[in-house]
């Protein structure tokens, strides 16, 4: 199966975002052939160059997302009328309403929309190029209309000129993917499948390979893309930007989003958390599978498998050191455990990147210096602070594993997490966990560790306390975190899922192709009925994620197993 | 946090029975025995100090210490990790203070098949009911912010027995929330930014969850998730009808500055000390002087028009931008230079020899006109600047894009005038310096044309500019060859209309009227195209 991977910003590029995670697809998926279609973000990201790819993709096509130069694509009269059609039905589809109101309604706004879009695509498809026309003037004038249209949104009959501008110029950006050429018989509509590693601009292409060949999209997003926005353009710079401009822009990454839920045939997102906002977002449930990320085991093995649990009286934190994970409160909890249980030291493992970072845990540094003096055996010893603040790879802790192995509780701490990686690893590690109950962490830890509120040091030091204090119960429920992790959170399963849902997908809607004989005539049943029958793709013992059930449904409860039977 | 004030809310048998169903569902092993529905040891009602008996089931049920017939009751429910403290038999801490009934089981998960998932693994107090709960397992607003009084107060370390309350005490009222009575009010106040930023309520969503707000906080407001959550504050954030108040200033107009400014002197300083070489030198040397000197011009132009208004960064160029148009324009130039005193000669039947370089050999230099264009390259810079400058203040301004372009037509004529009053004042400067006459008609002419074409090149328009500046220059190089073709015999009817017009008006008619129509064309272009709010866009994205 010819498999057309979708990225942005991502893959092959070597400062890729879900690099990692499609690095191991691809090569978890050998039988298979990969096609990687990547926009990429930056120039500097052009020039760093790609990983080494493995031998089953056969081929890589990129086209930059930065702003490039004109294709020089100049629209005759007829085409530029269809353009201002299509182009001004976008911008009423941008500017009317909001995503809420009647369902009737929201259908009909999605149509349009999806109309417009497709309309655009035919015409990038037919005239070789729309940036020209993206940016022209006639673009620009369209949306103004748009703006001023009745019934249109409250912030954008506001809009001004720059306003106007801005918003043609980054709808031109995030329409780039229209005027690629990736949309040939030989391209994307040679794909069995169409596998969009992001939403938003990276699932454009696969919704026109869909629009075109009828290819079917499959969708993971790890995290939300429409979130992401949200999130970045209300924050830093863009916050400045005028409320029509982020109205239009946020309306228009939501009716994307919806367009691309509405043509996936399946929608993995990574996590409970991105499930709920793809639901939202117009989601078929019945398309939806959670997927877990990947984390290779194998690295934690020897630490998960080996019978000693660490320090009994050693809380670890592992993760970067960033204001959203809550050192303080973690501080201020260890304060409580010392109190109950004055043997207690903690370790804090982690680096911190950016300024930010690097003042918050001085921060913390000063703020573990005044809770807790240096103590020592006796009069005679040199004294040491029970909170120490190491990184990964001094002689202390040469690997990622070592940190987690050095402490008998794991401790996570944050008030923001997405998916909780530092979690899942010490799950693998075989850990007892006390976690906040923030992002994705209780889909992760599903009853194998402790949960507490966020932001409540004192829960977290009773809970920590009643670890510390109980080596039975951790070696339950670290065995139980370890057997649930390597259920759900290993690199095979995630292969596995996918593999299964291509094969699934695929016998769902096979991609129908005129087969030419060698004089270029359609060859009659060139394509063996059998083809299109559904389950042949799919061989029986493939492990296809049944449909009703989530992936991370689990088996008979871990928690009934001897701690020894659970870690072996 | 004093979850035991919640306890004493609940009815004793109800909260047994419910944690017996608990126990039972998930592991009946043991769960049966140590809290079956008549055992009141686990009621907490009679969880009283003296119970040592019951000390491991209390503290095992701590472990998933969840009651759902509590959190039925619809008040958030820590549970039974309470009737542990009293417990002598078992250590305070031990008894699931940690997990006190925190439901861990993603109450709000949309999905309730989800969420209570992890029950069944290994946590069976969990409640498979849990998602449907309007509270979830914890609720900070009891336990954290407002204790109740009397027993619930008590802290859990000094294993207060009168935590325990009589089964009578159950039904008190409700701790007060901190916030009063409209906690999503003191959520907007604290987010009040996010709020009133937000285009939408997805962003409200987005931005809370950002700040650790989960559906279990969600909860504590009544509402089912963040995105309702999100949605009732977006639809009370005040809005006034009019908020089109003119908030966008205007922005302060750069001034000229000094680096482009010098550059754009360049070209106009050299070329006054190549013409000062040449006339001070002879032979040999004066060769290489011109040589020199037309090189030195060519960097100077080039540097002037790389950097301020005149460079042409503001759009990236086009992949297929006819790199002709420079050809062209040192073609007009140097035709300027050398064209007319050429079609004069060749009117006459010369030329008969090459130019000397200077003013007054058999093929003059018109130095005037090349020392004036040279300098009016700083004019053409304020003229550019202004424009830009001034489009810029129209577009934060305007409203719409008639209003634009109405705004900024005046704007380009008037830079245009500035620029052509310039250039008509450095022509009668430098032909009274020099001497010559100063050919006012193809001088301005020729640098109406050139700023208008470097106008369009400047804001992206760089074929109409290409087209015209080749046709100008094609046109020049016809009517001096058509002067050349009337010798050849039987063609003398070529040559019929040059030199009528240079009879008439003398040699610089021909470049006066080509040029002049050429500017004419780019002025119209000009004006339909510049007026865009489109060309005005300054693409300042990242690369």
């Amino acid at each position: 199966m010819r498999i057309g991977l979708l990225t942005e910003g991502g893959y092959p590029y070597v400062s890729g975002d879900a690099g990692l995670w499609c690095d191991r697809l691809v090569r978890g998926l050998g039988q298979h052939e990969f096609d990687i279609y990547a926009l990429s973000r930056s120039e500097q990201q052009e020039d760093e160059g790609w990983v080494p790819l493995p031998p089953q993709v056969s081929r890589v096509r990129t086209a930059p997302l930065w702003p490039a130069e004109d294709d020089g694509a100049v629209l005759g009269r007829r085409a530029r009328r269809r353009f201002a059609e299509c182009y001004g039905e976008l911008a009423l589809a941008l500017c009317a309403g909001g995503p809420e109101g009647a369902e009737g309604v929201h259908a009909a706004e999605a149509d349009r929309f999806s109309n417009a879009l497709y309309g655009l695509a035919e015409l990038a498809r037919d005239e070789g190029g729309l940036v020209g026309a993206l940016r022209s003037e006639g673009a620009v004038r369209a949306l103004e209309r748009a703006c001023h249209a009745p019934g249109a949104l409250r912030t954008a009959r506001d809009a001004r000129v720059p306003d106007l501008l801005t918003v043609a110029t980054h709808l031109e950006s995030a329409l780039r993917p229209l005027s690629l050429d990736w949309y040939e018989e030989d391209g994307l509509g040679a794909v069995d499948v169409c596998h969009a590693a992001s939403g938003g601009t990276a699932a454009l292409p696969g919704l026109l390979a869909g629009h075109f060949f009828g290819v079917p999209l499959v969708v993971t997003e790890y995290g939300v893309r429409l979130r992401t926005h949200y999130l970045t353009s209300g924050a830093g710079t863009a916050a400045t930007a005028a409320p029509a401009v982020r109205a239009l822009l946020a309306a228009f990454q939501s009716r994307l989003a919806a367009e691309v839920y509405r043509r996936a045939a399946c929608i993995t997102p990574g996590n409970a958390h991105a499930r709920r906002w793809q639901e939202r977002c117009g989601a078929d449930r019945a398309k939806l599978r959670t997927v877990y990320p990947g984390m290779d085991a194998t690295r934690f093995a020897e630490v998960g498998e080996s019978p000693e649990c660490g320090d009994p009286d050693t809380l670890v934190w592992v993760g970067r050191v960033e204001p959203a994970k809550d050192l303080v409160s973690l501080l201020h909890a260890f304060a409580e455990v010392r109190r109950e249980e004055p043997k207690t030291r903690l370790r804090i493992v982690g680096t911190a990147t950016g300024a930010e970072g690097e003042a918050y845990l001085g921060h913390c540094r000063a703020l573990a210096a005044q809770l807790f003096p240096d103590e020592a055996d006796g009069l005679h010893a040199m004294g040491d602070n029970p909170v120490s603040f190491e990184e990964i790879g001094g002689p202390e802790l040469p690997t990622l594993a070592d940190a987690y192995a050095s402490g008998a509780v794991t401790v996570l701490s944050s008030v923001v997490e997405g998916f909780p990686v530092g979690l899942a690893e010490a799950m693998l590690c075989g850990r007892a966990t006390v976690s906040t109950d923030v992002g994705a962490v209780v889909e992760v830890i599903g009853g194998t560790g402790l949960v507490v509120p966020p932001r409540n040091p004192r829960a977290l030091a009773e809970a920590c306390v009643a670890l510390l204090r109980d080596p039975e119960r951790r070696a339950r429920l670290g065995a139980a975190a370890r057997a649930r992790a390597l259920e759900l959170f290993t690199v095979e399963q995630n292969v596995a899922a996918f593999h299964g849902i291509y094969l699934e997908v695929v016998s769902r809607c096979p991609v129908n192709r005129v087969v030419l004989d060698d004089t270029g005539e359609p060859l009659p049943f060139g394509v063996p009925a059998e083809a299109h029958v559904p389950g042949r793709w799919a061989a029986p013992g493939a492990p296809l994620v049944s449909g009703g059930d989530p992936a991370w449904t689990p088996g008979p409860p871990v928690r009934a197993m001897p701690a020894g039977e659970a870690a072996r | 946090m004093s979850d035991l004030g919640e306890l004493d809310r609940r009815d004793a048998g109800g909260e047994a029975g419910a944690r017996s169903g608990a126990a039972g569902l998930g592991e009946p092993g043991y769960g049966a025995g140590a809290s079956g529905p008549g055992e009141p040891g686990h009621a907490p009602g009679a969880a009283g100090p003296g119970e040592p008996g019951h000390a491991p089931g209390a503290s095992r049920l701590g472990e998933w210490g969840y009651a759902p017939g509590a959190s039925r009751v619809g008040e958030p429910g820590y549970a039974p990790g309470a009737a542990g403290p009293g417990e002598p038999g078992c250590a305070p801490g031990a008894c699931g203070p940690g997990e006190r009934g925190y439901a861990p089981s993603a109450s709000g998960l949309s999905e309730p098949g989800h969420a209570p998932g992890a029950s069944g693994l290994s946590e069976p107090g969990q409640a498979p009911d849990a998602s449907d709960l309007d509270e979830p397992g914890y609720a900070p607003g009891a336990g954290t912010q407002s204790p109740a009084p009397g027993a619930g107060t008590q802290p859990r370390a000094s294993g207060a027995p009168g935590s325990a309350g009589a089964p009578g005490a159950d039904r008190k009222p409700p701790a007060p929330r901190r916030g009063g009575a409209d906690p999503v009010k003191a959520l907007m106040h604290r987010h009040r930014d996010l709020c009133e930023r937000a285009v939408d309520p997805l962003e409200i969503a987005a931005g809370l969850e950002a700040h650790g707000v989960t559906d279990r906080t969600a909860a504590r407001f009544r509402h089912r998730d963040v995105f309702s959550l999100a949605e009732e504050m977006y639809a009370r954030v005040p809005r006034g009808g009019d908020t089109d108040a003119p908030e966008t200033t205007v922005p302060e107009a750069a001034r000229p500055r000094a680096d482009w400014l010098l550059l754009a002197l360049l070209p106009g300083a050299l070329t006054a000390a190549t013409l000062a070489g040449l006339h001070l030198t002879h032979g040999r040397t004066r060769l290489l002087v011109a040589a020199a000197g037309l090189l030195a011009v060519a960097l100077g132009v080039r540097a002037a028009l790389t950097r301020g208004p005149l460079s042409g960064t503001r759009r990236t160029p086009a992949p297929a931008r006819p790199s002709g148009s420079r050809t062209w324009t040192w073609w007009l130039l140097a035709y300027a230079a050398l064209g007319d005193a050429l079609l004069r000669a060749a009117v006459h039947g010369g030329p008969d020899g090459l130019p000397d370089g200077t003013p007054h050999g058999p093929w003059p230099l018109a130095t005037a006109p090349t020392l004036a264009l040279a300098l009016s390259c700083v004019p053409a810079a304020l003229a550019a600047h202004l424009l830009t400058e001034g489009a810029r203040r129209r577009l934060t301004a305007s409203r719409g894009l008639t209003e634009f372009a109405a705004a900024v037509r005046p704007l380009l004529w008037s830079a245009f005038a500035l620029y052509l009053g310039c250039l008509t004042a450095l022509l009668a400067v430098c032909a009274a310096l020099l001497g010559e006459r100063a050919g006012y008609a193809q001088g301005l002419t020729l640098g109406a044309l050139l700023l208008l074409a470097r106008f369009l090149h400047v804001h992206g328009f760089t074929h109409a500019p290409a087209v015209v500046l080749t046709a100008a220059a094609a046109a020049e190089a016809a009517a001096t060859a058509t002067v050349f073709a009337g010798r050849l015999p039987g063609c003398g009817l070529l040559a019929v209309p040059v030199e009528a017009l240079v009879d008439t008006w003398g040699p610089g008619s021909v470049p006066a009227l080509v040029c002049g129509a050429g500017a004419l064309t780019l002025l119209v272009h000009a004006s339909r195209t510049l007026t865009r709010a489109s060309a005005h866009v300054r693409t300042g994205a990242p690369k």
